[in-house]
C-alpha cells in the first residue's frame, strides 16, 4: 500500500514537472500568442521546437456550387456529380522557398470523392542562360487554359473541348519542364518542352499509356507584346504526341502502341487602363486544337475550340460569355456544342458569387440547360493577381 | 602567370554586365524609387520603372514584356512591405535573373531603415481589408525617408559600381543638400495649413501628414481595397459638415465620381492628388512630388485659391 502512494505521489511530481500548460518560465509572462515572436525564453527559442518564422505560405481556395437544370451528359463530364449543391473542391496551396536555387509549390485538391495531390512541383529559378525548369506533378503549357485551376477561372465548368481532349483533370502528370526565354530585343518568346508520364487508363480521353514508362510530349512556343500602354497580346503555338493505347492484332498475336498528336493556338487580347486599372478590364481568349489519333483502322482527325470574353464593367463586377466547340478524339464525325454566360460580383479580392448559365447540343441531339451558382473564397497569403 | 592573366580576364568577362557595359541597368517597382536612383546615379546608370505614377502600386499586372527588362537587369529595386505582392513573385520566379533575387547583391528593399507607420500589431485578418500586415507601404511621402532610401542606394551603387563610388557619393551628397534646402521651404509652405483635416480615399498618406502636419481623419475606402458603401459616405459627408474637413485628397487612379459628389454635399475642396512621381505631368522628380502636392494644398486652402 506505501510503495502504491509512494508511485502515485512520485508519478504526480513527475507530471507536474513536465507538463505542457502554459507554466511560466522564468523572466517571461504567459500571455496569449501574439502575431509576433512568442515570449523569449519559451519555444521561440527552438528548444522544444523549431520557429514558425520559415513556415511555407498556407492558403486555401473553396468552391461552393449550386446547380439547377438536368444534366445529359457527354463523354467529357460523365463522371461529374450533378448534385443541387456541392462543396466542389477545397484546394490547399503550400508554396515556399527551398533553398537558394529552388522554390516548391504543392496544391492538394480535396474533393468529395478524394484528395489528390492536383500539383507539386520544384522549380529552379537560378539556372542560366534564361532558363527555367520544373520537375514534379503540374499542369502543361499545352494552351493557356490548361495550367489554369477551374476554381480560378471564371467558369463554372471547363469548356468541352478542354474536358473531351484532355478530361477533368486537364493534361497533367508527373515529369519535367523546360522553359527557355528566348533572347530577342523585341518581344516576350518562351520555349517550353514538357515531358510526363503517360496517364494511365481512362484517365485522359486523348492518351493512354500502353507500357509503364510510356511518357508523353509537350511543346509550346510563346509569345507577348504591349500593343499600347492599354492593349497587349499574347499567342501560342502548342503541341503534344504521347501514347494512345495499345493495339492489339490477335491473327499475328503482337501488339503495337497506339499514338495521339495534338496541335493547338491560342490568342489572348487583353485591355485595360491602368489608369483605372481596378475599375474597367477587358479579356477575349481563343484556343483551337487538332487531334490526330491512331485507330485500330486508320487515325482519326478531329477538333475543337473554345472563345470566351470577359469584361469587367464596375470595380467588383464582371461579366461574360463562351462559346464551345467540339469533336471527340476517337471521333472526328460527331460533335457537341455550346455556350454559357455569367454575371459575377467581387466582394473583395478573396471572394466571389456568380451566376451562369450553360447550353450544350450534344451529339445525340439531346439538349442540356444548367444553371449555377459558383462561389469561391480564398484564406491564406495574398497571392499573385491572375494574368 | 599568363595562365593566371587568363584566368583573371576570364572570371571578368563573366562578372555581371556592369564591368563591360558602363551603365548600371536599374529597374525599379515605382517611379519615385527610379527618381531617387536617377539623382543618385545621373550618368552613370539607366533606369526603368515597371509601374508608372499614375497607376495604382498594389494593381500592376505582371505582364510578360516586365520578364525582358528584369532579364537585363543588374539591379531590381522594390517597396517592399508587400506593395508589390500582387504582381512581383511571379515575375522574379520566371525572370531567369538570379542577380536580382532577394538576398543578391542585385535586390534592393528600399523600406530598410525607413519609418514605418502603422505596423500593426496583435492580430490581424481581412476583416480589416487588404492590410498591409508589416506597415504602410508609401513611406517615400516623408522626405527624411527619401533621404534614407538615397543613402541606401547610393551604398548599394558603390558595392555594385565601384568605379563610380565617388560620383556616386557626390550625388548624394547634392541630393542631400538640395533635399535639406528644399524641407526648410516645404516645412514653411506646411506651417501654413498645420494641423488640417483631410479625408484621403485610400490610406496612401500617413507619412506625409506626419512630415507635414496634417490630420487625416478618415478614408473614402471604409477598409482598403474595399469600396464605399451608401452609409460610409454618409458618414463621411456628416463628419466633414460637423468637423468642417475642408479638403479630400484623392489618388488620380480613383474614380472621382463619388468623392465629387460628396464635395458638393459639403463644400469640401477635391484634390486629385498625386501619391507618386509620374502621379501628375508635373511630377517628374521626387522633388516635384512635394512641390506639386504642398502647393496644391495651399492653393486649395488659400482664399481665392482654384484647387486643380
Amino acid at each position: 500500500m506505501r510503495i502504491k502512494f509512494l508511485s502515485v505521489l512520485i508519478f504526480l511530481f513527475v507530471i507536474s514537472k513536465f507538463s505542457f500548460g502554459q507554466n511560466q518560465l522564468p523572466g517571461t509572462s504567459a500571455q496569449a500568442p501574439s502575431a509576433g515572436y512568442g515570449p523569449q525564453g519559451g519555444s521561440g527559442s527552438g528548444a522544444m521546437q523549431a520557429s514558425n518564422v520559415l513556415n511555407p505560405n498556407i492558403s486555401a481556395i473553396g468552391w461552393f456550387q449550386a446547380e439547377a437544370g438536368h444534366r445529359h451528359p457527354g463523354p467529357g463530364d460523365a463522371n461529374e456529380r450533378d448534385d443541387a449543391f456541392q462543396m466542389k473542391e477545397a484546394e490547399l496551396a503550400f508554396q515556399s522557398i527551398v533553398d537558394p536555387w529552388t522554390r516548391a509549390d504543392f496544391f492538394v485538391s480535396v474533393t468529395p470523392d478524394n484528395v489528390d495531390l492536383e500539383e507539386g512541383y520544384l522549380t529552379f529559378f537560378r539556372l542560366p542562360a534564361a532558363l527555367g525548369l520544373k520537375i514534379g506533378k503540374f499542369k502543361t503549357n499545352f494552351g493557356r487554359f490548361n495550367r489554369i485551376h477551374t476554381p480560378e477561372t471564371p467558369f463554372a465548368d471547363r469548356p468541352l473541348a478542354q474536358q473531351n481532349y484532355f478530361g477533368e483533370e486537364g493534361l497533367n502528370g508527373p515529369g519535367g519542364s523546360l522553359s527557355w526565354l528566348i533572347p530577342n530585343p523585341w518581344l516576350y518568346m518562351n520555349l517550353d518542352a514538357e515531358v510526363i508520364a503517360a496517364p494511365a487508363g481512362s484517365d485522359n480521353p486523348s492518351f493512354s499509356r500502353a507500357n509503364s514508362k510510356d511518357v508523353l510530349y509537350v511543346g509550346r512556343l510563346s509569345g507577348y507584346y504591349d500593343l499600347t500602354e492599354a492593349w497587349n497580346v499574347a499567342v501560342g503555338g502548342n503541341c503534344s504526341y504521347g501514347p494512345a493505347g495499345e493495339n492489339f492484332d490477335p491473327v499475328g498475336n503482337s501488339s503495337s502502341t497506339l499514338h495521339t498528336r495534338l496541335y493547338g493556338i491560342d490568342v489572348t487580347f487583353r485591355w485595360k487602363n491602368i489608369r483605372r486599372a481596378i475599375y474597367r478590364s477587358f479579356l477575349w481568349s481563343t484556343e483551337i486544337l487538332w487531334s490526330n489519333h491512331d485507330a485500330t483502322s486508320s487515325p482519326v482527325d478531329s477538333h475543337g475550340m473554345f472563345s470566351y470574353i470577359d469584361y469587367q464593367f464596375a470595380q467588383r463586377w464582371h461579366a461574360g460569355v463562351r462559346c464551345d466547340y467540339s469533336q471527340f478524339p476517337t471521333d472526328g464525325s460527331k460533335h457537341e456544342e455550346g455556350g454559357l454566360a455569367y454575371l459575377t460580383f467581387f466582394p473583395s479580392e478573396f471572394s466571389q458569387f456568380s451566376l451562369q448559365g450553360r447550353h450544350v447540343q450534344r451529339d445525340d441531339g439531346a439538349s442540356e440547360n444548367l444553371g449555377f451558382l459558383k462561389s469561391t473564397f480564398n484564406i491564406g497569403p495574398h497571392g499573385a493577381h491572375p494574368f | 602567370m599568363k595562365l593566371k592573366n587568363l584566368a583573371l580576364m576570364l572570371s571578368l568577362l563573366a562578372s555581371p554586365s556592369l564591368l563591360l557595359a558602363g551603365k548600371l541597368r536599374i529597374v525599379t517597382t515605382t517611379q519615385d524609387l527610379a527618381s531617387i536612383a536617377e539623382e543618385i546615379g545621373r550618368d552613370n546608370v539607366e533606369v526603368i520603372s515597371m509601374a508608372k505614377g499614375y497607376q495604382d502600386p498594389h494593381f500592376v499586372d505582371a505582364k510578360p514584356s516586365f520578364l525582358l527588362k528584369l532579364g537585363k537587369a543588374d539591379l531590381l529595386m522594390i517597396v517592399g512591405l508587400e506593395l508589390e505582392v500582387g504582381w512581383l513573385p511571379p515575375l522574379l520566379t520566371n525572370g531567369r535573373n538570379s542577380r536580382i533575387l532577394p538576398g543578391q547583391a542585385g535586390f534592393l528593399d528600399a523600406s530598410a531603415g525607413c519609418d514605418i507607420l502603422q505596423k500593426p500589431s496583435g492580430p490581424i485578418d481581412r476583416s480589416m481589408g487588404d492590410i498591409h500586415p508589416e506597415g504602410n507601404p508609401h513611406y517615400w511621402l516623408d522626405p527624411e525617408n527619401g533621404r534614407i532610401i538615397a543613402r541606401y542606394i547610393c551604398a548599394k551603387l558603390a558595392e555594385l559600381d565601384p568605379a563610380h563610388q565617388k560620383d556616386y557619393r557626390d550625388n548624394l551628397e547634392r541630393f542631400e543638400a538640395r533635399l535639406s534646402e528644399k524641407e526648410k521651404e516645404w516645412r514653411f509652405l506646411a506651417e501654413s495649413f498645420n494641423g488640417v483635416k483631410v479625408i484621403t480615399y485610400h490610406n496612401s498618406f500617413p507619412n506625409f501628414a506626419k512630415a507635414f502636419g496634417v490630420q487625416i481623419v478618415n478614408h473614402v475606402e471604409p477598409k482598403p481595397g474595399i469600396p464605399p458603401s451608401p452609409s460610409h459616405v454618409q458618414e463621411l459627408i456628416e463628419q466633414i459638415r460637423s468637423e468642417k474637413i475642408p479638403l479630400l485628397l484623392i489618388e488620380p487612379y480613383f474614380d472621382a465620381k463619388l468623392p465629387m459628389k460628396i464635395a458638393e454635399e459639403t463644400g469640401a475642396k477635391l484634390l486629385i492628388f498625386p501619391p507618386s512621381v509620374g502621379g501628375d505631368p508635373h511630377v517628374k522628380t521626387y522633388f516635384d512630388l512635394f512641390d506639386y502636392d504642398l502647393k496644391l494644398i495651399h492653393g486649395a486652402l488659400t482664399p481665392g485659391g482654384v484647387p486643380r
